[in-house]
């Protein structure tokens, strides 16, 4: 009870004391937070609010994502049979290049750095907005136009190169709408530059008072490593694909032999964007889960410091590899060993970066809640799909497994186990931050774990198949692999319905959802001390921090 | 507005603090970098058309030179020159804007885009005789000079990307100063927008930096 006698309002209701690093405000029958701000659909698609471009890119990506898994339903179902007899091999290929161009270039590339990051980078620093609000605007418009545009494009007419536009196949004998889908593809990249141009700008220039490069959460510095890479390396990708349009529609020749190119040119500039793009799916999800497990085991990050920096790590080691997705393209012995011992290396800061999840762990006081369940299953998963990783970046393994199914599970473990399930993790804990309302924790840990059952059920079949020499991209198998082809495909319903359950349980809380207080974690981090959801400013006055990351306190001052 | 009417000044400078920033220091900070990212993404861009002339040229050292021999060496150095020389009128425009001389802001402005369109129009001729020469590989119905050495084909082709990308970015520097040039004509613009000529001179002078490698890469390298 306050101290008029009037009903504690839900957001108040933790003592003071554990409001920490400094208490949260008032915001008693006064709905002045974001969301309430104004309640038009123009002052939502003509905000400039970081947080509410923050959501739109939340419901953009989301509805993009339903397509990519639709469409990778569709797959698993023709190969429940060997023969392909439910589609056409034209329809099949159609689909597979759906499902990839979706998912990669309209999903996980963008996924956590613009919906999370947008709305949380700024307040995790204690600014106001991000640099730019208004070429966020921009990089949001520019996003869907081009996002659209493609998707219009892949569903209706229908592209058959896979995601990855391999010339000249793509410049010279599809015969299906390549333009277009490349056209929108290169307007994406324009979004994901301006959007890591903010976020980097942002981050050098709009920092509270005594947040200091060393204060910030890790998931800052994620974003800031996300954001150079984007920054660095999708303009190359924009000129390559701009040079794909050139040859495809005015047959000027570069990458096409026939017309005096050279088509390995194509994949070197190709995987010199398409390699640190990896990671631009993988490192958010890594600062997602830095945030969380610290917030779960109610212990301070180990190893702060290391973690900060395997972030800077891994972005700068990924431009070294591109060359290992051309060990069996002809590639010089010199170049293959070279790319081979530089992949390695990335083994390093990844896995200095899951040994300090687990040191973080270690004797903490661990609730097993909805997000803490997606965190384990990423980091159970990650060190799969990186393990795997050694295997392909071994040279002899590489010969025998190339281009078979045991790629397609091995990069699916890092991205859909990595970074799908990272944002799932990440949308659930910070949900009643995005919000002001709780969900129900019950059917958040069945999904969780549908969700780690499933995907494993999906792909660890598919590390079998490709041992055993299935080649991926093909509609057709022999009868003997129908086995594992179709306990592949059971999977894929049970990871269907740990996608389902989130969509529907989260709409449903949106009215029905418990109110959330400030913390309903009792996690550290600015983002923590400002109201649920936050005012239009973020904080009703400027944060000072003098207060390290992840400061929990000692074991018998918790709760 | 007839441009007598600009004052010669000095007027009033300064910048008008946007809504999240705190003091001007940090706009100023913020706006600098933001271009000065933008413009490492340019770089990036234009290295992608770099290394593939250069990985051409190694490749295809018989094919190249003679390609690059018809590349019109006088018309490229003096559009070297002109866009020197627009640089250094567009830095007469930020001196002066930091003084307050809006009428000689303005007219560094338009010294500027009147230099990029002699470099435009010199490029446009450029593209002319090349065309007179039978250089166009891509043009189907059109022979090309080259043809029994089908490798000089890429060479001539990235050359047109580059700097048709070039001159694209220069076409669009010309509008930006024009414009802008007319805003800094208005009554207040220098003690509201001060920074916006200083952030447009950084991209002014990098199409200029840019056109510095297109000039050796492309001309001189493989003469």
């Amino acid at each position: 009870m306050s101290p008029d006698g009037t009903a504690t309002p839900p957001r108040q209701n933790l003592p003071a004391t554990l409001r920490d690093p400094r208490p949260g405000r008032t915001t008693l029958g006064r709905p002045d937070d974001y969301l309430h701000a104004e309640h038009t659909l123009r002052s939502w698609l003509w905000t400039i609010d970081h947080k509410r471009i923050g959501i739109l890119y939340l419901l953009s990506i989301t509805f993009f994502f339903v397509f990519g898994a639709i469409a990778a339903g569709l797959i698993r179902l023709s190969l429940v049979v060997p023969d392909g007899q439910i589609f056409t091999n034209d329809t099949y290929n159609k689909l597979f290049t759906l499902h990839g161009v979706i998912m990669v270039w309209f999903f996980l590339i963008p996924s956590i750095p613009t919906t999370f990051g947008n709305f949380l980078l700024p307040i995790m620093i204690g600014a106001k907005e991000v640099a730019f609000p208004r070429l966020n605007r921009t990089s949001w418009y520019i996003f869907m136009a081009g996002a659209l545009f493609t998707m219009a494009d892949l569903v209706i007419g229908g592209v058959d190169t896979g995601w990855t536009f391999y010339a000249p196949f793509s410049t010279t004998f599809s015969n299906t709408y390549v333009l277009p889908a490349l056209a929108g593809v290169i307007v994406v990249g324009f979004s994901s530059i301006l959007t890591g141009l903010n976020f980097v700008v942002t981050v050098h220039t709009m920092r509270a008072p005594g947040m200091t490069w060393f204060r910030m959460p890790i998931f800052v510095w994620t974003m800031y490593a996300v954001s150079l890479i984007f920054l660095l390396a999708t303009p190359v990708l924009t000129i390559t694909l701009m040079l794909l349009v050139m040859e495809r529609a005015f047959h000027i020749g570069v990458f096409d032999p026939a017309l005096g190119g050279d088509p390995v040119l194509f994949e070197h500039m190709f995987w010199f964007y398409s390699h640190p793009a990896v990671y631009i799916m993988v490192l958010p999800g890594m600062g997602v889960i830095s945030e969380i497990v610290p917030a779960f085991a109610q212990k301070k990050l180990f190893g702060y410091r290391f973690v900060a920096y395997a972030s800077l790590g891994l972005a700068s080691v990924t431009f070294l590899v591109w060359g290992h997705h051309m060990f069996v393209n002809g590639e010089s012995e010199t170049a293959a060993v070279a790319f081979s011992v530089l992949s390695f290396a990335v083994a390093v800061p990844s896995a200095v970066k899951v040994y300090n999840w687990t040191a973080t762990i270690y004797k903490g006081s661990i609730k097993l809640d909805t997000p803490m369940l997606y965190a384990m299953a990423y980091i159970g998963l990650f060190v799969i799909g990186g393990l795997t990783g050694l295997f392909l970046a071994t040279l002899s393994i590489d010969e025998h497994v190339h281009d078979t199914y045991f790629v397609v599970a091995h990069f699916h473990y890092i991205m859909v186990g990595g970074t799908a399930l990272a944002f799932l993790g990440g949308l659930h804990y910070w949900w009643p931050k995005f919000t002001g309302r709780m969900y129900p924790e019950a059917w958040g840990r069945v999904s969780a774990f549908l969700g780690f059952i499933g995907f494993n059920a999906t792909f660890f079949p598919q590390f079998l198949l490709g041992y055993m020499g299935m080649p991926r991209r093909y509609h057709n198998y022999p009868p003997e692999f129908q086995l594992l082809n179709v306990a592949s495909s059971m999977g894929s319903l049970l990871l269907a319905l740990g996608y389902l359950f989130p969509m529907i349980y989260l709409v449903w809380s949106l009215r029905y959802g418990k109110r959330a207080s400030a913390n309903p974690w009792l996690a550290k981090g600015l983002e923590w001390t400002t109201s649920s959801p936050p005012p239009a400013h973020n904080f009703d006055e400027q944060p000072v921090v003098d207060f390290e990351p992840y400061d929990y306190r000692d074991r018998e001052a918790r709760v | 507005m007839s441009a007598s009417a600009i004052p010669a000044g000095p007027v009033q400078i300064g910048v008008e603090i946007e809504e999240q920033f705190h003091t001007e220091k940090q706009q100023r900070h913020a706006a600098k970098l933001g271009m000065w990212i933008w413009l490492a993404t340019e770089l990036l861009l234009f290295a992608g058309l770099f290394l593939v002339a250069l990985i051409i040229r190694v490749q295809h050292p018989d094919a190249v030179t003679p390609a690059a021999r018809h590349l019109k060496f006088a018309i490229g150095a003096t559009n070297t020159a002109v866009l020197i020389l627009s640089s250094l009128s567009m830095s007469g425009a930020i001196e002066m804007s930091r003084m307050g001389w809006q009428r000689g802001t303005v007219r560094c402005m338009q010294v500027t885009a009147a230099l990029g369109t002699i470099f435009l129009l010199l490029k446009g001729f450029e593209y002319y005789k090349d065309f007179d020469e039978h250089m166009m590989p891509f043009l189907a119905w059109r022979p090309y000079e080259l043809a029994h050495l089908p490798a000089s084909a890429l060479f001539v082709d990235d050359y047109y990307v580059a700097t048709g990308l070039h001159g694209l970015h220069l076409t669009t520097g010309v509008a930006i100063v024009l414009v802008m040039a007319w805003q800094v004509g208005r009554p207040g613009y220098l003690a509201r927008h001060q920074n916006r000529i200083e952030v447009l001179g950084l991209y002014w002078h990098f199409i200029d930096l840019i056109w510095m490698i297109v000039f050796p890469v492309l001309y001189l390298l493989n003469r």
